[in-house]
């Protein structure tokens, strides 16, 4: 359980322009400087929604993440459709 | 010189970022209610403007979470969100203003953390860019934790803002003070969207009802409860009334803007 590390990941491609330009250049090599398990990385790397929001990173990290990669609005809600 | 000024405002995002998903009569009534906002602090004439704010993961994280972060920077950038639609500015900051309320609540009972490097992101930002035209008026950022339990209680945030108050009160400088957050919503969960009107308008006849005490009954649980996640941050609406325990609040706005997932109020605290 790295959620910490998950969670770190995406709060400095948020907020640190530097990052976020390192994390676009390759995002693999980006994620290797953060202690994830298999399933997370997995996760981050496919922008898999669902599955960050299910291992649960912060909603306000996990949204403005997502419209870093024009993820829109409805597009956000039919990812976590159904969940709680 | 006194608050010559006070106001609290929802920051959703969606007011800047994806305007025009929301019916249009709604978006007009929110807009006008930020320009009514802006002629009053243009005719208040401050020289500096005090927020009492929060934030989004722009600078603290599970690292080190402060309740309360005053900041003292001689300028600040913001927003961090490529995506607001809102150019990055440079702030100026109000060194001298910030130390007197990080002493003052020192001496007071308070120990906030202080930052002389803060980032600001859409909390602080939509609300400047609406009421600081040419960022003209220098700030201090009040950060309250609204983010992650555990945070300060209502209870406190009503004191500090209480203490705040009386600072800001026999300060030599005009200040206008603006809270920035709230009501209703669901940022981000698989919620988004939902609002509770019916919290929303309690909330704001609380505040109009003039009595503080009230305020600091609101517990944690029944606002994660009732007007979730991100309704934590009335904790800044909080806050300022008790800043300004005498002055009449009149709601110039309140709309429950389903495409901006947020119940969005604007009230302005009359001298």
């Amino acid at each position: 359980m790295s959620l910490y590390q998950l969670q770190k990941l995406i709060y400095q491609v948020n907020r640190d322009r530097a990052a976020r330009e390192r994390y676009r250049e390759d995002p693999a090599a980006f994620a290797r400087d953060y202690e994830l398990t298999d399933e997370e990385r997995r996760a981050v790397l496919d922008l898999d929604i669902r599955a960050l929001y299910t291992l649960g990173v912060h909603p306000l990290l996990l949204r403005p993440f997502t419209l870093l990669h024009r993820v829109s609005n409805d597009d956000y809600a039919k990812a976590l459709a159904g969940l709680d | 010189m006194p608050i010559v000024f006070a106001c609290a405002a929802s920051h959703a995002p969606g007011i800047t970022a994806w305007t025009e998903a929301a019916p249009r009569e709604q978006a007009e009534k929110v807009l006008g209610a930020y320009r009514r906002l802006a002629a009053l602090i243009e005719a208040a004439k401050p020289d500096a403007l005090v927020a009492i704010t929060v934030e989004h993961w722009a600078n603290f994280f599970l690292d080190h979470m402060p309740a309360f972060c005053i900041g003292r920077a001689p300028h600040y950038e913001g927003p961090i969100e490529e995506w607001l639609r809102i150019p990055k500015t440079r702030v100026r900051g109000d060194v001298d203003l910030a130390s007197t309320l990080i002493d003052a609540c020192l001496e007071g009972g308070f120990d906030p953390s202080f930052s002389d490097e803060l980032l600001l992101d859409h909390a602080t930002m939509l609300p400047l860019h609406f009421l600081n035209r040419a960022m003209r008026l220098p700030l201090v950022p009040v950060i309250l934790n609204t983010l992650t339990r555990p945070m300060p209680t209502p209870k406190r945030c009503l004191a500090l803002g209480r203490l705040l108050g009386e600072v800001l009160e026999s300060s030599r400088k005009r200040v206008a003070l603006v809270a920035t957050g709230g009501l209703s919503h669901w940022p981000g969960e698989a919620k988004h969207g939902k609002i509770n009107v019916a919290f929303d308008r309690r909330f704001l006849e609380t505040l109009t009802a003039g009595d503080r005490n009230r305020l600091a009954d609101y517990s944690h649980e029944a606002i994660d409860r009732e007007a979730g996640s991100g309704g934590h941050e009335i904790r800044t609406w909080i806050a300022l009334a008790g800043a300004v325990p005498d002055r009449r609040a009149e709601v110039l706005a309140y709309e429950p803007v389903v495409p901006w997932a947020t119940g969005c109020g604007i009230v302005a605290f009359s001298l």
